[in-house]
């Protein structure tokens, strides 16, 4: 074969790679900066210094944008790019589009860190960019693609080695999701709403959220991992097949696992058990890749001693074994009823990016740094520093997290013996973590000291020598014998897979009657499928790796059907909103009672739904929460001109980064924050609303528990009502000016996004919101307090004071209307 | 496979990568296939079969044994608004109320509570009061000019916390269209 072809030298291009290492490392300075600025905010709440700019919900998105897309991003185009040309034997498919993804995508970063403290926000976690921002990423992704699958095609290595499986996955999953979570309609240059509202909001961008995990910061590291630790160790990989079974694993299972951060919300059940089974299934998938890491370093133990570069290998490994341990634990629903929503899942990320992808980021720069300035490492003491203080920073950061996200989930489920709730004032747990965040802040601090220690080192290193062009002799080959992509992919184990899943979902949704039966013909497939790899003479997987279409395409397949399984079947309930049992009862009574209803104005009392906190000691609630649970299951009011301008301030201030609005079916948190909340409250909410994490307490039925007065005192000085709270003062909306003639635009996006806005609503908007505005004004001005009309303070009083209930009164006539019915 | 030999090199290297074909540690295929059967029979025993505990029923369980658990404690006072909504959070005893309602109630007041011979007790007006400690009391001492029945002499104060209960429950405030509003509107 060799003799009869060519030899020619291939030219490697090392300065994308370089360029690639320098963005990553001045951006990961910038993340963690960030990062560090946030928990002093937390312990110290003057760090918000007052500004709309600076204030912890804008800036929070901006740290972990950075960190994923700024910071691994680079870092990971850095590794494919070096890795890729060397394992292909050929150059990247175009200087030119390197370049394209190369400015394309910091061009993105940098508007990231312009426009998220503007407060221009799509407020869905990890993908808040506005959209031109997200046309723009798209545009480097596809530059990226195009680029690698070129690369790919005038490749001189028929078989594509392990990493390349994993950049593949990567690239083609990563543009799946983030097009679907990101289908948005613009309603400004810098504004849009998502397509999508409440409960399929919540399950396609968690489908997003768990999947850039998977697809942007573990495959592709994975993929790295291939092939930087046998090159640093001189090892070969410890087991082909190990690599085969989970990589096929991991990236179909992984897609399924999104409803994990979904438990005890109004997700349906199915969706729920299935986030939880299929994270419970990944974890030995993940392990996989630890395992092959680990085990390949058998035998190299001892070059631990002086390497810096596979200490910080190991221990990245390490922590990726740890986190995918946490992540299916975490995903237990009864753990995750103590752990949501708590600083756990803070301290989990953080030791998955920190210890894996930071870990893996710094030995991969040790080693890369050296080779592509044709020098040697500039201080390997530093380096041990480096690794130590690293080590030791992140790790008082994740235990602190640990003790304070279990001791959070305590105190809120915590009641005394007459059973009612032990800490009723949500600030006391607070007040407890104190000490806690003081110490994440210094493993936070302590860890960019060692990264800081790292940049130093990599530049010391680089202007010791010079850049390096690095060449390869190659036999160069075009074209490759074997069988053809469509042979492939209707080989037996594609056919067998097809049959385990088809199986698998019929399992799912079988009759008690029927489920034996299917259980004992998927069995039945297993065992054939077992007895037919057993037989298989030709290695089938390894002539897939011949075939790059072919590879790529089953990729595809793998991904999308955990995505369509659980997608599909979500937007089918969009039309049908599940009823509470007495509404549907009641609904099939009186088919047309909604509107007199509203007619009759019982949304505003019974709207106030048992939320005070103390439905057992408070006579009427239940009879209250009954009648609302009616009213509210159809009779879904969309939010007025007013409250939207709110809600788009909530919405723009991130106040979703440190509230929930979504109360779990548990009795403390029933007795805490009032009726848990149901699907069908949600069906107006673009962009969903739910968050994550509470470091404030639920709101979602915060409407009509407080006087205005009291949201005005506590948005400009919340420690005036709350002690002890380090929620940034919110002062600079009381002269912050609504513009109320934008008002219809945004309406009339939403009606055609299914809210039913009349024509007449939408045509007398600003009027309607400056009504109302004058309403909660003047109400103000009775208790001495001077505020105009158009503040944008009143608009998110508004908006809170419709959280979780009915219809509010927008005028005088209409609130005496509303009074007088009663 | 049962040939397999440890350690042994494929003919082939990647940009000087070579790699082994061992065979996967048995603890970790345990580990992928016991997750994989554990799912399959979680599935079938908590959604196929509904033997397991979904949060909302796990929810309503908490609330009606926290319903329980404080009824017991107030033991020995007097009924009161707070006794009955107590009441109305156990399942076991809104369904002896509904038994009730079904067999004594709905001549007059129709099965969905709308009102016929006796009023609509699903809007928002009442003649005797629709506080909780008020229906009891109603229900207990009747209204004999107007034909409701004083059940008290023929049922048990614990069988009318029940009814009282069901109608609490399950039937005041559904808002239904039914016989005209008597009485005075109740407050928010």
């Amino acid at each position: 074969m060799t003799t009869d072809a060519l030899k020619r030298e291939i030219v490697y291009d090392d300065r994308i790679v370089r360029a690639f290492i320098v963005a990553s490392v001045a951006f990961a300075v910038v993340a963690m900066s960030v990062g560090v600025l946030l928990a002093v905010q937390l312990v110290f709440w003057q760090a918000n210094f007052s500004t709309s700019w600076m204030a912890f919900g804008r800036l929070r998105p901006l740290h972990t944008n950075a960190a994923i897309f700024a910071f691994v991003g680079n870092m990971m185009f850095a590794g494919i790019y070096y890795s890729t040309q060397r394992l292909i034997k050929a150059r990247m498919g175009s200087d030119g589009l390197s370049w394209v993804h190369f400015w394309t995508w910091q061009l993105a970063i940098v508007g990231a860190a312009v426009s998220l403290p503007l407060g221009l926000t799509q407020a869905k976690e990890y993908a808040e960019l506005i959209w031109p921002l997200d046309i723009l990423i798209a545009v480097s992704w596809v530059a990226f693609s195009v680029n690698f699958f070129w690369a790919l095609a005038k490749r001189n290595e028929k078989n594509l080695y392990v990493s390349l499986w994993f950049y593949i996955a990567t690239i083609v999953t990563i543009p799946v999701l983030f097009i679907v979570n990101n289908l948005q309609l613009p309603t400004s240059f810098v504004h849009s709403y998502p397509i999508y509202a409440g409960v399929q909001d919540a399950l396609v961008q968690w489908w997003y959220g768990h999947n850039a995990v998977g697809f942007f910061l573990t495959t592709p590291i994975l993929g790295i991992m291939y092939y930087f630790i046998p090159k640093a160790c001189g090892r070969p990989v410890y087991s082909y097949r190990l690599s085969v079974v989970h990589f096929w694993a991991l990236i179909f299972l992984y897609i399924w696992a999104g409803p994990h951060h979904l438990l005890f919300t109004a997700l349906p059940d199915w969706a729920q058990s299935t986030g939880m089974l299929f994270s419970l299934i990944l974890l030995a998938p993940s392990w996989g890749g630890m395992l092959n890491g680990l085990l390949t370093l058998r035998g190299a133990w001892d070059k631990l001693k002086t390497d810096p570069v596979l200490k910080f290998f190991v221990v990245a490994l390490t922590f990726y074994g740890m986190s995918t341990f946490e992540g299916p634990l975490l995903s237990i629903k009864s753990v995750n009823s103590l752990a949501h929503y708590t600083d756990w899942i803070i301290g989990h990320v953080h030791g998955g990016t920190l210890g894996w992808n930071g870990f893996m980021a710094a030995g991969m720069f040790y080693w890369l740094v050296p080779r592509l300035f044709g020098t040697k490492l500039w201080s390997t003491q530093l380096a041990d520093a480096h690794f130590w203080t690293g080590t030791f920073g992140i790790l008082l950061y994740v235990v602190a997290m640990w003790i304070s996200g279990i001791n959070q989930g305590l105190y809120w489920r915590a009641l005394d013996a007459e059973g009612f709730l032990l800490y009723p004032d949500f600030v006391e747990w607070l007040v407890s973590a104190r000490f806690l965040y003081l110490m994440r802040m210094i493993g936070g601090t302590v860890y960019l000291l060692g990264f800081l220690a790292m940049a130093f080192n990599l530049i010391m290193t680089a202007r010791a020598g010079k850049p390096v062009v690095s060449a390869d002799r190659v036999v160069v080959r075009t074209g490759f014998a074997g069988p053809s992509t469509w042979e492939l992919i209707r080989g037996w184990p594609v056919v067998l897979s097809l049959l385990v899943v088809v199986g698998t979902v019929l399992f799912g949704i079988a009759s008690p009657l029927t489920q034996g039966a299917v259980a004992g013909f998927l069995a039945s497939l297993v065992v054939a499928a077992i007895l037919a790899i057993g037989l298989g003479k030709d290695n089938w997987h390894r002539l897939l790796e011949g075939r790059p279409l072919a590879f790529t395409i089953l990729t595809v397949v793998a991904i999308l059907i955990g995505g369509l399984a659980e997608l599909i079947p979500s937007v089918i309930i969009r039309h049908e909103v599940p009823l509470t049992p007495q509404a549907a009862e009641a609904k099939a009574t009186t088919p047309d009672s909604s509107a007199a209803l509203i007619a009759s104005g019982t949304t505003d009392g019974a709207g106030n739904a048992g939320g005070t906190g103390t439905p057992g000691g408070a006579p009427g609630s239940v009879e209250k929460a009954a009648a609302h649970a009616v009213v509210s299951a159809f009779t879904q009011q969309p939010y007025s001109p007013l409250e939207l301008t709110g809600r788009d301030i909530y919405v723009r201030e991130g106040c979703f980064n440190c509230h929930t609005q979504m109360i779990r079916p548990m009795r403390h948190e029933t007795l805490r924050y009032g009726e848990y909340s149901r699907a069908e409250e949600f069906i107006y909410d673009h962009p969903f609303q739910w968050g994550s994490r509470r470091i404030g307490p639920d709101l979602h039925r915060t409407g009509g528990k407080y006087p205005s007065l009291w949201h005005y005192i506590h948005m400009r000085d919340p420690r005036a009502t709350s002690p002890g709270s380090t929620m940034p003062s919110y002062r600079f909306l009381t002269d912050a000016a609504v513009d109320f003639d934008a008002i219809s635009r945004k309406m009339e996006a939403l009606r055609r996004l299914g809210v039913p806005y009349s024509e007449s609503d939408i045509r007398t908007a600003a009027q309607t919101a400056r009504s109302q505005a004058l309403l909660l004004a003047t109400d103000l001005a009775e208790q001495e307090i001077e505020i105009k009309t158009e503040s944008e303070l009143l608009a998110v009083i508004a908006y809170l004071q419709r959280l979780g209930r009915g219809p509010q009164p927008t005028a005088l006539e209409s609130a005496a209307a509303l009074e007088g019915g009663n | 496979m049962a040939q397999h030999r440890k350690d042994e090199l494929f003919d082939h290297e990647y940009d000087g990568i070579q790699e082994y074909d061992n065979r996967m540690p048995n603890w970790w295929l345990w580990l992928l296939y016991g997750t994989i059967i554990f799912s399959f029979l979680y599935w079938g025993i908590v959604h196929t079969f509904d033997r397991g505990t979904l949060p909302l029923e796990a929810y309503r369980a908490e609330v009606a044994s926290a319903a329980a658990e404080q009824l017991a404690r107030m033991e020995g006072m007097d009924i009161s608004d707070e006794s009955l909504i107590l009441v109305s959070r156990i399942p076991d005893r809104v369904d002896a109320g509904s038994r009730i309602w079904v067999q004594n109630c709905v001549e007059c007041h129709l099965a969905d509570g709308s009102g016929s011979i006796g009023p609509n007790l699903t809007d928002r007006y009442w003649l005797h009061g629709g506080k909780p400690l008020q229906i009891y009391t109603t229900i207990t001492n009747g209204v004999p000019e107007k034909g409701m029945v004083a059940w008290g002499e023929s049922m048990s104060p614990s069988k009318i916390q029940d009814v009282t209960a069901f109608l609490i429950s399950s039937i005041k405030g559904k808002q239904l269209p039914g016989k005209d509003p008597e009485g005075e509107p109740e407050e928010g």
